[in-house]
This record gives C-alpha cells, structure tokens and sequence, in this order.
C-alpha cells in the first residue's frame, strides 16, 4: 500500500514518462529554519547546497578543494586586497527575479557589515577579515579585504555568503527599501535562493519540500520533487525504509548497519563525518592548571580502542587536528596527541596529583556514542590513576568555571584548518573566551601566521606551532571523526559527496541517480 | 448545576496559572537558550549581543510579567529558533495531537467498557479470566515496548502498515493502539470492578424480580450505576495520556504533534514554544478533566439535583 514512492520514481525513470520523479528523505532533524548567512549546524547544513549557490563553487567530488565557476564566471585580483568578480548574466532566483550586482553585493554585505546580531556573529569568527562588497556595473562586484588574504577561494564558497535576493528580501516585512532584522528572521521561514530546487514547504522541524526550479542556471535538478519528513526514531527511519515510506534516511548508528545490509532491498552509503568529537579540558579549573595533569588526562585515553568498541573501526583518529579536507595543510605526519599510559602515571607523579576527583560531564544523547565514550575515558583514566568520574548534564557547560573535561564537538565549516581547529581556539575566539583555554602574544603571532600567510608552507610551519602548543597545555583531544550513514533503496544511488561539509543533502545533476534494477 | 460548572472553571483557571508559572520558572534553570538556538562556542561578546537580541537580558521578572503580557496580545511571544508567533507554531500541531487522542480515548471507551462488562459478566468463566489475564498483561507492557514490537511486526515484516506520518487514516492504527493500550487495560480492569459492585447490589435483584430482561438490568441499572466510578477513572487516566503518552507515541511513529514539538523545545530550549506547548498540554487535560467532572455531576443525580 504505503510501497509507492521510491518504486514510482524508479519505474517512471525507466519509463521515461511523463510522471514525476519523487523523492522521500526521512531526516532524524529537519530544520526549523532556513538562513545560509546565520546558520551553521549539522542540522541545518543538509538543507543549503540544492536551495542556494555560492559565488564560488568546488569539485564536491573531490576531497580537497578545485573551485570553478559559480554564480561568478571569473575572479581576479586587482589590487593585493580586492578580488574583482564577473557574475553570471542568465541567473534567476526562485521568486523569478534575476540576479545581479546588487543582490550579490546585498547578499555578502549582510555578513561582511552585519547588523543582524546572528549574521554578526557569524561574520566574527569566519568572515572578519572582509570590509565590504560594492558594485561596479549590473554584473561586476568587487569585495574588498582588510588584509590580504590567502584563502579568497574558500571564503567565498562558504555557505554563509550564499546569494540571496535584495528586494524579495527588504520587502519581507516593514520598510521594503531597508534591510531590518525583522526581514532576515522572515526570509529564514520563507527562503529564496538561485538552486536548482526551490522549496516550496517548509514546517519548521517536520517537513521540507522542494521542487525542481525549471529556470536554473546549470544543469536542471534530476528529481522533481524531494520530501524530507521529520523521523526522529531511529527504528521507525529504517521501517519507512523497508515499507517505502522512505526512498532515503539519515543518522544511522554503525551498530544499525547490519540491519540494512542484511536487507537485500537495501543498502546504506557513510564516511568520517568532517567534524572531530573532543574531550575538552578547563586550563583554568584549579585542579587541572598543572598542564602535567591535562597531558595525562589526554595520554590515558587509547582512542583506537574507543574506534573499535564503539564504531566498529570506521571512525577516523587523528594524530593531530587536522583533516584530509585541509588540502596542502594536511599533515598527517605530525604527531601531538598519543596514547602513552606510562607516560601519563609518571606526568601525574611529576605534578603532584593526588587523587582529586575530576569530572567528565557528557550530554546524555546529542553525540552518537558520546556517553560511552565518557564511561570508557574515565575507566581509562582509573588504569593511569585518575580518580574519575563521569556526570551527566543535558545542558552546556563549556563556559561553567567548574567544569573540567566534557565532550564537544569541531565541525569543519569550511575547508581549511582555519575553518576547524580555526574557529574554536582563535585567540579571544570562543574557548578562550569562555574561560577555559588560555593564549598569549606567542600564540597569537602564530595564529596571525597561520590564518595570513600568503605562503603555503609558512602556514603549515605556523599551524605546526600552534599544535606544539595545544600539546604543550593541552585545552582539548580531538577523539576521533565520527562515522555517519544514510541508508536507502538499494535502486537509488547516492552518496555522501567527500567535499562537502558535513551532513550536506546534494540532490543536484550528477549526484542523486536511480539503478535500473 | 451551574455553581458547579462555575467552580469547576474557577478551579481550571488557578490551576493553569500555577503550571504557567512552574514552567516559566522550571525552563530558566535549564540552560542558557543561547547555546542551542545558536550553537556552542561563541565569544562572551557574542553571547551578550544575542541575549540583548532575544530578549533575555531583562530581569527574570521583567520577563515574567512580559510572558504574561504575551496572553493578552494572543501571540504568546516569538518562537527563538522560527521568530514567529508561538501561537501559529501550535496551532499547527494541536490538531494532529487532538485527533490522536480522541481517537485513542474513542478506541478505549469502544473495547474497555464492553470488555470490563464482560468479564464481569462472565467473571467465573474462562471468560472472565482470559480478559482480565489480557487486560494484566496490557498494563504491565509499556508503551513504547508495545509499539516497537507492533512496528516489528505489522511493519518492518509484514509490511501491512504504514508507519510514520499521519496522511491515511491507516497511519492511524498503530499509534492509536499503542496511546491506549495501557487505558484500555486499566479500564477494562475498573469497569469490571465497578461493574462488580453494581452486580451484588439490592436494586439489581429488584430489577430482575420485576421481570426486566438481562439486557436491560446489565445496561440500565447495572452500568449507569457503575459509569460514576468508570468515569472519574477515565478523566484521570485520560490525563496522564495526553501528557506523557503522546510524546512517547509522536517520537517513535514520526506523528507531527505537541508531544514532538514539545521535545524538541525542551532540546533547544526555546523557552516560548516550550512554555506554550506545556501550557496546552495542560489545558487539554483540564478541559477534558473539566468535561469528566461535569459529566460525572451529571451522570449522579446528587450532584445533577445539587441535594449532595
């Protein structure tokens, strides 16, 4: 009865009718809104590729990054600090109004000179670094930095600067000659983009609908209509996929896998999600100022064991933080943080500790395997003899002055280390902010090497650095890149493409086909 | 009759103003909304640019009476992750729920009332011992267990029902069973009971000595007698299923309800939806409470003629 979605679809490919090709996705989280500029959650980064385009576009299909031609046709630099963009002249947004320089120039000015609190926010911590953007005629902009900068390309292909139209947007609410906030607040349940889909429903945390955009630029979308349905059971995601409810479901645990493969109709697609779980360890907490101590906290933990038990080895344990993503900036030889338990016992002896208790606080449910992990760590902590203790709290305590060690996560937002490890541990950047991680000038001279060094290997030198440190007074152990399935028919064909960010949804031409068995 | 329709609501109206304001003060102790609505990790700067924007930076009871205030304007505030009215948001999810429970409760009163006569009925009979053994075993199986197991059953091997949405009435069978099947069973129990009670009483001999047929001394003297107590276990059960059981029963068969809504919130601590959603759970519960008190003052004539 309920068998129809994904057996339509396939049947009318084959068939090459005229009937539509429908999609159903059910998603363990649907967005409650959609905002490219102020969002930037593992959430919501499933629902941006097939609704907006950025200026700058990458081969997905690679991990590390070839950017081409987007909603910009060509982009050079004119002066050391401002790059000059051609834009593409037959572009239309989903409302039907073409795009062009004003809309490109509204569209990055509302982050490079942010009003909206959540865009200013945004803009800080990733985005600082450009003044502003202005036009030079209908399909001519150009962006100007405040210092040069090496990572033009990346910057420009974020999700955060995705190109949104002006006048639709102004006009959402109140004057429509002004950009208020109360207009992006409106936008972002009434999104309008220049992607190949458009949506056409949108209820906030339960349904996403799009539908192919007919006047799309590139290459038309393969599927007319795509479905995502809030499914926040993980048992009834893999049911709707056997009785057809689903075409397509995200968020499978490693221990589910079998399940699916078990099933001849089925078949499931993952990678290491690029994004580190990580222990994090308050510098600044009494007990633990002794760096010594922290080190040994960090040594005890034999993370390959924790790959094994808890995702049957397929999660990803780095020797430092760094990532395949990073391009020229992976540095997979260099080594910062190990499992050493003799080490640690004899790093506690040196510090004096003497059996104060140190708590792990986890969050219950949010990160796969995250509790477990937490129980494991203490035990392992117990063999070098730290007194642990594992606490649970569904509740952020990252800023708390009496938290310890806790799990958190490093999303890769955007490609580069500067859009990992970046973010987090800038100076005055949020853990230090936070008041439980610590910099200095040192640091910081690094740090401005790292992010603004022209040369590559000057960056490489200066993030080596920078990993030296953590090592030295370590704030933090990135655990491992986590393990992250979507299971589907076993006719449709689709993965998750390596150089996107995490979690992303891409149903556009060349990404989403269907078997003709 | 009227005064106590007229009690029965004053007794409504102080009850919801007590929830109202546990909740508001309950949802403050649990976390910064900041770090969910936006994300972990953000300056201290940050932090206070978006508390100012959301409206959190006021004192708790400038918000208080703020959150008061959003009743009289009908909005109930702005949502902090949609920035919509919290109104709209449940608005959109009351109906799914409501039809949910009326037809658990519909399902409930259709088998546990002619199941609890029966047994009572035929309470030295096999028959009477294999609905109460049932009805035993249905109380005692949790509800989640209950529509796991249905899931695997009728959906994962079978394949015969649907098993997430609310788009067919099919879609309606598993989740309907599973909100009622500890009601049906606890009600099968007490109208048996009752029923019981009623059976051994004086006026029931009187009934048949007067050459009334079966029927109609189960039926009229029997079960009208027995309704005051069935009834005012239904109201309370009926509670506790509206609150707790529909969360349980919109998780697992993906049903766009409160109950989901109402997760959801509490994870991303967005106080106004939370605050609203736990505020119309409550209201649906005292409303139906409301309407089993004043149909049990109905169904007893003491209560009905006001000579209690």
């Amino acid at each position: 009865m309920t068998r129809f979605l994904a057996t339509t679809a396939i049947a009318t490919v084959l068939a090459g009718s005229a009937f539509a090709v429908e999609l159903t996705v059910g998603a363990a989280n649907v967005t409650g809104y959609v905002d490219p500029g102020r969002d930037h959650s593992n959430v919501g980064s499933q629902f941006y590729y097939n609704t907006f385009d950025t200026l700058v576009e990458k081969n997905y299909d690679k991990l590390q990054g070839e950017f081409r031609p987007s909603l910009a046709t060509e982009w050079t630099l004119v002066e050391p600090t401002v790059m000059e963009l051609k834009l593409r002249q037959d572009v239309k947004f989903h409302n039907g109004e073409d795009m062009t320089a004003d809309d490109v120039v509204f569209s990055l000015n509302r982050m490079y000179q942010a009003t909206f609190p959540p865009y200013q926010v945004r803009s800080r911590d990733r985005l600082a670094n450009f003044e502003k953007a202005e036009k030079v005629d209908d399909y001519t902009v150009r962006i100007h930095a405040k210092r040069e900068e090496p990572l033009w390309e990346t910057l420009l292909n974020l999700q955060q600067v995705m190109i949104i139209p002006e006048d639709y947007t102004k006009g959402l609410t109140g004057d429509p000659k002004v950009a208020e906030n109360d207009d992006f607040e409106a936008f972002s349940l009434k999104p309008v983009g220049t992607g190949p889909y458009a949506i056409t429903q949108l209820v906030p945390g339960e349904t996403l609908v799009w539908e192919r955009f007919d006047d799309f630029w590139g290459e038309k979308a393969p599927l007319d209509k795509v479905t995502v349905r809030h499914m926040p059971e993980t048992a009834s995601r893999i049911t709707a996929l056997k009785t057809g409810e689903a075409d397509l479901v995200t968020n499978i645990a490693p221990d589910q896998l079998a399940l699916i493969e078990a099933d001849p109709a089925l078949k499931a697609a993952g990678s290491a999600t690029a994004l580190f779980h990580v222990m994090i360890m308050n510098a600044n907490h009494p007990v633990l100022k002794d760096p010594r101590i922290r080190q040994a906290m960090s040594l005890a933990v034999d993370r390959d064991t924790l790959n094994e038990a808890l995702w049957l080895g397929k999660a990803v344990v780095p020797s430092t933080h760094t990532m395949e993503e990073f391009g020229d900036l992976y540095m997979p030889g260099l080594k910062t943080f190990e499992y050493d338990p003799e080490k640690a016992r004899q790093l506690l002896q040196e510090a004096g500790y003497k059996g104060e208790e140190i708590v792990y606080t986890s969050f219950p449910t949010y990160y796969t395997n995250g509790l477990l992990a937490a129980q494991a760590i203490v035990e392992m902590w117990k063999e070098v003899g730290i007194n642990g203790k594992v606490n649970v709290v569904d509740k952020w305590t990252g800023g708390d002055a009496d938290m310890m060690a806790r799990n958190w996560s490093n999303p890769m937002y955007f490609a580069d280390p500067f859009g990992s490890f970046g973010v987090m541990w800038a100076p005055k950047g949020p853990s230090e902010s936070e008041g439980r991680f610590n910099t200095d000038e040192a640091y910081a001279e690094s740090w401005e090497r790292f992010r603004f060094s022209k040369d590559v290997e000057a960056r490489k030198a200066a993030y080596a650095e920078l990993m030296e440190r953590i090592s030295q007074d370590p704030p933090l152990l990135p655990l491992y890149r986590p393990f992250e399935s979507w299971a589907m028919n076993k006719n449709v064909n689709w993965a998750p493409k390596p150089g996107h960010i995490p979690y992303v949804l891409d149903f556009r031409a060349g990404s989403i086909s269907f078997a003709s068995n | 009759m009227v005064r106590h329709i007229a009690r029965t609501l004053a007794k409504m109206i102080i009850t919801l103003f007590v929830i109202v304001t546990l909740v508001f003060f309950a949802t403050r102790l649990s976390g910064d909304p900041i770090n969910y609505v936006v994300g972990q990790g953000i300056t201290q700067e940050d932090r206070e640019l978006l508390t100012r924007y959301y409206g959190l930076d006021a004192s708790i009871w400038e918000q208080y009476v703020r959150f008061l205030g959003s009743f009289v304007d009908g909005q109930f505030g702005l949502s902090f992750v949609e920035r919509r009215p919290v109104a709209d948001i449940v608005a959109e999810r009351v109906w799914p729920s409501l039809q949910l429970l009326l037809s658990g409760i519909a399902l409930t009163i259709l088998v546990a009332i002619p199941l609890g006569i029966l047994a009572a009925i035929h309470r030295k009979s096999w028959i009477g011992s294999a609905v109460m053994t049932v009805a035993f075993i249905g109380y005692a199986v949790p509800n989640f267990v209950l529509a796991v197991f249905m899931v695997l059953v009728f959906a994962f091997t079978l394949n015969w029902l649907p098993v997430v949405g609310n788009s067919t009435p099919w879609h309606f069978i598993m989740p309907t069973i599973t909100l009622s099947g500890a009601l049906i069973a606890a009600l099968t129990r007490f109208t048996r009971n009752a029923m019981l009670d009623v059976l051994s009483q004086d006026f029931m001999r009187t009934a048949r000595a007067k050459g009334l047929s079966e029927a109609v001394v189960i039926l009229k003297h029997g079960f009208s007698n027995a309704s005051i107590t069935i009834l005012s276990v239904l109201g309370l059960q009926i509670a506790g299923l509206a609150a707790a059981g529909n969360v349980v029963v919109e998780a697992i068969f993906a049903w766009p309800g409160i109950g989901a809504l109402l997760v959801n919130a509490a994870i991303l601590r967005d106080f106004p939806v939370l605050q609203f959603a736990v505020l119309a759970v409550a209201f649906a519960v005292i409303i139906v409470n409301g309407v089993i008190d004043i149909a049990y003052a109905y169904a007893d004539p003491r209560i009905r003629l006001g000579r209690a």
